[in-house]
């Protein structure tokens, strides 16, 4: 865990030169316990302070980087257990299986899908991340020739090459091996030349080995062979080992106690009864890649939605866009309720409104997605935002009267929008639970 | 050094749902959950905690529910009484959770019905109860007292107690010997908070479960899910205050735009899978019962929970 | 025009027809209760409309009255438009009133070193065989009398010009004023005869709310005169965002005039008080929030409520007194506080130097409370800060019943968890039309006391007892029957009332909370908890844990320095090399800004509650409720 600024400051010159950029020692200290800062522009460090902070902020996982181009994505780099002590930073990317036995049709398809299917949710577009191809045949060649098909759609899609053999993941890393796909798996049997693959190609190498121990051998040899773009293969025989497993390995490495096992992890779902079961223990647990047949529709919406809220910036809320949401069937006459684009806000709002069931619009403006106590607070939400607003989505239009119902903790605005806008206001509650009885007493049409 | 390492000296406290004719109930089982001491799914073989329970949600007035789960049902919805046996019996869930929706009529006063309603569940299943009551201030004593009456002896979940409206849902619970579902909105202060209200009234930490509200996926669920995270973490750093079992439901996940807008060829699977994705979450993050509506996602669930569980199922010792 | 006449005074004031009846208010000069800046907010602006209409909307203002004052004609002075001749009756309780304000010394002991000197010399008339300048002949004779060295002092024309007079006149008997400045002392005033004794400086304290001045010797450094009075610019805005707005408006300039007016008149009072001359008075030592500098500089401080808030000025100043219109000597100076930041302005810095938190190894925590709060955490080596709004709660803003610390407001209050009847004292011990802060930090302990609300602040209304009963919008507790009132009403506190208090008291704790988490300071490493701002000294220090203002620390951790802001001036008016630990105190003070820490908003929720959600934090006042709740019958259990 990050140290603290005050214990950061101790192990400073205290010169307050303000060479690097800050006014003080401390407030420099305070950039640097929020991760801001450089350690560089301090001229003055003494290398065992340097030492100290920076083995501090050098992440515990390493980065592992998959494919080539545009579809590229990164894994690992990773600082922490639990997302609300700072932020997951890499999401997990979701692999579509191919397969050898299959006709270079299926194959295409499924590499097409992932190519292009995508899903727009909150202004974020969210794909399937790329396909993996496993060896089923024992064949180099059939292998490497399902390799071209998926190579040939030209999507460039990122590859994990499923085959343990070193002469077949020879054959297919010829056909692909330039765009850095990730080569599955070394064993402690088959690990010198799969490394020596991974240093030809410059690709990332998955270990699996029976347990935690094992595994962390194994890297130890592979780091040994030169190889450090590592993936540790969780996909134990029972799905029961998973969390347990990844757990631990994501513990032992934010605590440095096991730099052995700081890789990001590798999860094959296929193998598993309830592949949707494994695919969510993976988006929650720790996965950074994760291989699967390809999706249903339901899955896929729900899956990618799932990767998307685990990895959001909990310190970021999430926006909503700006502007008008009915609820219910609402006329002319209809309530018109203010409020920010924070999400949450929104959708707790949403959901009380729909309870109340007073058909109603929701007027919602753009606060860069703060709550509207802090961005009254901020300045964020203020009467000239409310008049551009309105301008903006015509809500003179929509209804016919001029009535405005704002947020009880917007209150201090209400004279100001009056002002500005000529809409008569209305205070509504600040508890967003009361609002269907604040409807149900205070509103008349 | 994380914030939460496991070496911690926290327990999750027990809570018991249900009661069987030894226990002075008429209930088929009873279940005893909490006792964790790890986080969720890995303390599991060293004999701690129990499996993730499964409760479906019915209501006594289908107006209110969601079409697409009375499309499913057909009839059956409109007889709390059946649709409680079929939940146990063919959907396969541990609990039944009965919303009294009918309470939600504008003037509602008539509380012998909540009587009534009662008795034909609790004759309709066998399994612990989940009463969630009024939906308005006014009558909550009204109903809550009705609620607990009827269902005197089974150590029924009263909900729901919030931090604006505890006291009469408290008063029934504590005069009938049921516990109190006890919900806040997506924070953990407020959890702690209202447990605190609670304890200070008379209601025991043993007869608290804790609903930390659960937006669905997509729809901040995220903010859920690490309130729950957060929520056992103190628990296991120690925080009596928190470390009772939870409850979550995934109401609004038949109602999002994705589930509620999808084509009609695909909208029961992704209903379901909408359902399933979020609750076997809030299980991974440490609900010890996920709620849902769907008569689908109940199977899965339970499927999903066996193939996770490595620990002892209910009723072993 | 239509005239308007103001009852009881019958003084009248012709204005424009369209104006408010606030406008014609402030025309005549009557100072009013302008709590929100004539927003239609706070209705503190009552007035009767006797003879005549205005245009006012009753509908949506009818909350601030009973149907029997609407029935008279009440209205809010800033919302009534006045179209043709008007009486207006303006209650008593409408108008400003003066205020009990802390003067108290601190009795901290510092050197007594000032900046300015008077030198009495006699010397010898020039001659033939002497016809060396006056000037000359004058600062010689100062370095003989012990003064500096002569080729460090140097005089302004205007004093050159009135010197050969005066030597001539007192026939070469004078007393000079020397003053230090950069590179040599200035003679900044000349007069006749020995006025070694007549020698002063003023230390002022530039509040948003009141100015307080204190008049010293600077002979010998005693206490010869202290005054205050409300901030004249009361009547552009009550709180400091209203003043800024003002300031937008081309309102800068009359902002300037009036801090100007509010410094002289505390200074004239004082003065006369002691009966001394203004003109006697060489220096001027001003501290004050960063947004009351700028505008007694004249400087426009729009840019400081905007993102990203950024002052003009942050390093200590110093200016002729003329410049700003301050009246007292010709050629005095004002040294004007340094700033931390927008929100951590001059007057903290003076907190922190009369508390000595600057100078000591042990960390302490210093909270000064007003509208807006500051907290400072350090010690000798490092200094956190950081500020917020607490809303107007504490000072009896948002309150039904609350008001500021006048003649009638309960300032303490005990209630017997028993029988639940309360036992109070008011100021002045008048009947009872209100009450302030820290009877409201009194009621609020002790109504949690009494489980008569709980921990969330919400009222049992299960209690059967005729206090506590359902008020018009929310269940309230009575205070005081309307029988024993001094406004013929029943003084309540409303369960919204406290939603308030608690959300004020709410953004402080979690304020000291978030710094000493930044700092990692647990609340048993603080030495001392140091009150500052105008209430702190009224405050009840056990009541303030109980509820949760401050962290808990042992009582006798807690002291008031009462008004930090004078003290702090009056140590840099009488010893000047504290004024160099003024920039370095700045400088070592690092800026948190709550709205970018994404915890605060937890510690907020957290603080929300009586006295904070981990009551690990509060251990001495869970004990305490433990035994309270002993002592009744479980609430609830039917
Ligand atoms: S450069 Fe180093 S010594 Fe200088 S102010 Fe910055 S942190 Fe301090
Ligand atoms: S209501 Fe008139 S000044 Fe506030």
């Amino acid at each position: 865990m990050a140290l603290k600024a005050l214990d950061i400051y101790k192990l400073l010159p205290k010169k307050n030169c303000k060479e690097c950029g800050d006014p003080t020692c401390l407030t420099f200290a305070m950039k640097l316990a929020s991760g801001k800062g450089d350690l560089e522009k301090c001229p003055y460090l003494d290398p065992g302070a340097k030492n100290i902070l920076g083995a501090s902020t050098r992440p515990p996982i390493q980065l592992v980087k998959i494919g080539v181009g545009e579809r590229r994505f990164a894994v690992g780099e990773e600082f922490v257990l639990f997302r609300h002590e700072k932020t997951f930073y890499h999401p997990p990317g979701i692999m579509f299986e191919v397969s050898d036995l299959w006709s270079g049709k299926e194959i295409e398809a499924v590499t097409r899908r992932v190519g292009s299917e995508h899903y727009v949710r909150v202004g974020t577009d969210l794909t399937f991340s790329g396909v993996a191809i496993r060896n089923e045949s024992g064949d180099p060649d059939q292998f490497a020739e399902a390799v071209g098909v998926v190579e040939a759609t030209g999507t460039h899609v990122p590859e994990v090459l499923m085959a343990h053999d070193p002469a077949v993941q020879e054959a297919g890393l010829k056909k692909c091996g330039n765009f850095r796909p990730l080569i599955y798996s070394a064993t402690i049997d088959s690990y010198k030349p799969l490394c020596a693959l991974a240093k030809k190609f410059g690709s990332p190498l998955v270990v699996s080995a029976k347990d935690l121990l094992s595994l962390g051998e194994l890297t130890k040899l592979c780091n040994a062979e030169g190889i450090n773009d590592l993936l540790l293969d969780l996909s134990f025989p029972s799905l029961r080992e998973y969390i347990p497993a990844a757990t631990e390995v994501r513990q032992k490495s934010i605590l440095r106690s096991a730099p052995e096992l700081g890789y990001p992890v590798f999860l094959d779902t296929t193998r598993y009864p309830m592949q949707d079961a494994a695919l969510i223990l993976g988006i929650d647990k720790y996965a950074g890649v994760i291989v699967t047949r390809a999706l249903s529709p339901a899955s896929s919406v729900a899956a990618l939605t799932l990767r998307q809220n685990i990895y959001t910036d909990p310190q970021k809320p999430i926006q909503m866009n700006p502007g008008i949401y009915p609820v219910g069937n609402p006329g002319k006459e209809s309530p018109v309720l203010l409020t920010v684009n924070f999400s949450l806000t929104y959708f707790t709002v949403q959901g009380y409104l729909e309870s109340s069931r007073v058909p109603c619009y929701m007027f919602i403006v753009d606060t860069e997605g703060l709550s509207v106590l802090t961005a009254v607070a901020a300045g964020k939400l203020n009467e000239a935002l409310v008049r551009d607003s309105i301008k903006k989505f015509d809500l003179e239009h929509l209804v016919s009267h001029r009535r405005l119902i704002i947020p009880g903790y917007a209150s201090p605005l209400s004279g100001k929008i009056e002002e500005e806008t000529g809409w008569k206001v209305l205070v509504g509650p600040r508890d967003a639970a009361e609002i269907g009885d604040y409807l149900a007493k205070e509103w008349k049409s | 050094m994380s914030e939460n390492s496991p070496d911690s000296s926290g327990k999750i406290g027990y809570v018991v749902l249900g009661a069987t004719k030894a226990e002075g109930g008429t209930r088929t089982v009873s279940f005893r959950l909490g006792g964790e001491s790890d986080l969720p799914f890995i303390g599991m073989n060293t004999g701690q905690g129990s499996i993730p329970l499964v409760a479906f949600e019915i209501c006594d007035d289908p107006e209110y529910w969601s079409p697409i789960v009375t499309s499913y049902t057909g009839d059956l919805s409109n007889d709390a009484r059946e649709w409680a046996g079929v939940a146990e019996k063919q959907y396969g869930a541990d609990i039944i959770r009965l919303y009294l929706t009918s309470t939600k009529r504008r003037g509602f006063d008539n509380f012998s019905s909540i009587t009534t309603v009662m008795e034909e569940v609790l004759s309709g299943t066998g399994l612990p109860l989940v009463v969630e009551g009024s939906n308005e201030p006014a009558i909550d004593s009204d109903v809550f007292q009705r609620c607990g009456e009827a269902g005197e002896g089974e150590r029924l979940l009263l909900g729901t107690a919030e931090a604006g409206r505890y006291r009469s849902v408290a008063a029934a619970a504590l005069a009938y010997h049921h516990s109190v579902l006890a919900q806040s909105p997506i924070d953990i202060n407020l959890a702690k908070q209202l447990n605190i209200l609670l304890r200070e009234i008379g209601v025991k930490a043993d007869h608290i479960m804790i609903d930390p509200y659960t937006g669905t996926l997509g729809y901040g669920f995220e903010y859920s899910y690490s309130v729950m995270e957060r929520i056992r973490s103190a628990a296991l750093k120690g925080d009596t205050d928190l470390a009772m079992p939870m409850i979550t439901s995934a109401t609004d996940s038949l109602s999002v735009k994705e589930v509620r807008e999808a084509d009609p060829a695909a909208l029961e699977d992704i209903a379901v899978e909408w359902e399933f994705y979020a609750a076997l979450s809030s299980a991974i993050a440490g609900s010890s019962v996920v709620c849902v509506r769907h008569p689908k996602t109940v199977p899965l669930l339970k499927s999903a929970f066996r193939e996770l569980w490595a620990g002892k199922m209910p009723g072993e010792a | 025009m239509p005239t308007v006449t103001f009852l009881p005074s019958y003084r009248k004031i012709t204005v424009d027809a369209g104006s408010t009846v606030l406008d014609a208010i402030q025309r005549a000069q009557i100072q009013m209760n302008v709590v929100c800046g004539g927003q239609g907010k706070c209705g503190k602006c009552v007035v009767f409309i006797k003879n005549g209409s205005v245009e006012f909307d009753r509908e949506k203002f009818g909350r601030f009255f009973t149907a029997e004052e609407l029935a008279q004609g009440a209205c809010l002075a800033c919302e009534a438009v006045i179209g043709d001749d008007l009486h207006v009756l303006i209650p008593e309780s409408s108008l400003i009133q003066q205020q009990k304000i802390l003067m108290e010394s601190l009795g901290i002991e510092t050197v007594f070193s000032p900046s300015v000197w008077k030198y009495y010399v006699e010397l010898s008339p020039p001659t033939l065989e002497d016809p060396s300048p006056d000037l000359t002949r004058l600062v010689w004779g100062i370095q003989k009398q012990g003064g500096p060295l002569a080729e460090k002092m140097y005089a302004p024309l205007d004093v050159l010009r009135w010197m050969p007079r005066v030597l001539r006149d007192s026939g070469w008997r004078v007393t000079a004023t020397l003053a230090l400045v950069p590179g040599g002392f200035r003679i900044i005033d000349l007069e006749k005869g020995d006025t070694r004794s007549e020698i002063y400086g003023v230390a002022i304290d530039l509040g948003t709310t009141t100015v307080v001045a204190y008049i010293r010797s600077l002979a010998d450094g005693r206490i010869v005169g202290i005054a205050s009075n409300y901030n004249r610019q009361i009547s552009c805005g009550e709180d400091i965002l209203s003043r800024v707005n003002y300031a937008r408006k081309n309102g800068l300039p009359k902002l300037q005039a009036l801090a100007a007016e509010s410094i002289n008149l505390a200074i004239t009072t004082a003065a006369n008080g002691a009966g001394i001359d203004r003109e006697d008075i060489y220096e001027v030592v001003v501290a004050g929030n960063t947004i009351m500098t700028h505008i007694l500089l004249g400087i426009d401080p729009a840019y400081m409520i905007e993102e990203p808030y950024v002052p003009v000025v942050r390093r200590y100043l110093t200016t002729a007194a003329p410049r700003l219109g301050i009246e007292v000597a010709q050629d005095a100076s004002v040294f004007i506080f340094p700033a931390v930041s927008d929100f951590i302005g001059g007057d903290i810095i003076a907190d922190v130097l009369a508390s000595g938190m600057g100078e000591k190894d042990e960390i302490s925590l210093l909270v000064d409370i007003g509208t807006n709060f500051e907290v400072v955490l350090g010690n000798r080596e490092w200094m956190f800060s950081c500020a917020g709004a607490a809303g107007p709660a504490l000072e009896g803003g948002e309150v039904l019943f609350g008001m500021r610390a006048n003649p009638g407001a309960i300032e303490r209050i005990s209630i017997d968890p028993i029988t639940l009847e309360p036992e109070f004292q008011t100021i002045n011990s008048v009947k009872p039309v209100g009450i302030c802060g820290s009877g409201l930090i009194d009621l609020l302990a002790d109504l949690l006391r009494a489980c008569v609300v709980d921990r969330t602040g919400r009222i049992n209304t299960g209690i059967i007892h005729p206090r506590v009963r359902q008020g018009d919008h929310f269940p309230e507790y009575v205070i005081a029957w309307k029988t024993e009132t001094g406004n013929n009403k029943d003084i309540v506190i409303t369960e919204n009332d406290i939603k308030n208090l608690i959300m004020s008291k709410a953004s402080i704790l979690a304020a000291c909370i978030t710094l000493m988490k930044q700092a990692g300071i647990t609340r048993n490493e603080l030495s001392a908890i140091y009150f500052s701002g105008a209430f702190g000294n009224y405050i009840n220090k056990e009541n303030a844990i109980m509820i949760g203002l401050i962290p808990e620390v042992a009582i006798d951790h807690i002291r008031n320095i009462g008004n930090g802001a004078v003290e702090g001036a009056n140590m840099a008016l009488i010893n000047r090399k504290k004024r160099k630990t003024l920039d370095e105190i700045a400088k070592n003070i690092a800026y948190i800004e709550l709205n970018a820490e994404p915890s605060f908003m937890d510690e907020y929720t957290g603080s929300s509650f009586l006295p904070h959600t981990d009551l690990a934090l509060f251990p001495r006042v869970e004990k305490m409720l433990d035994e309270c709740r002993l002592k009744k019958i479980p609430v609830g259990v039917p």
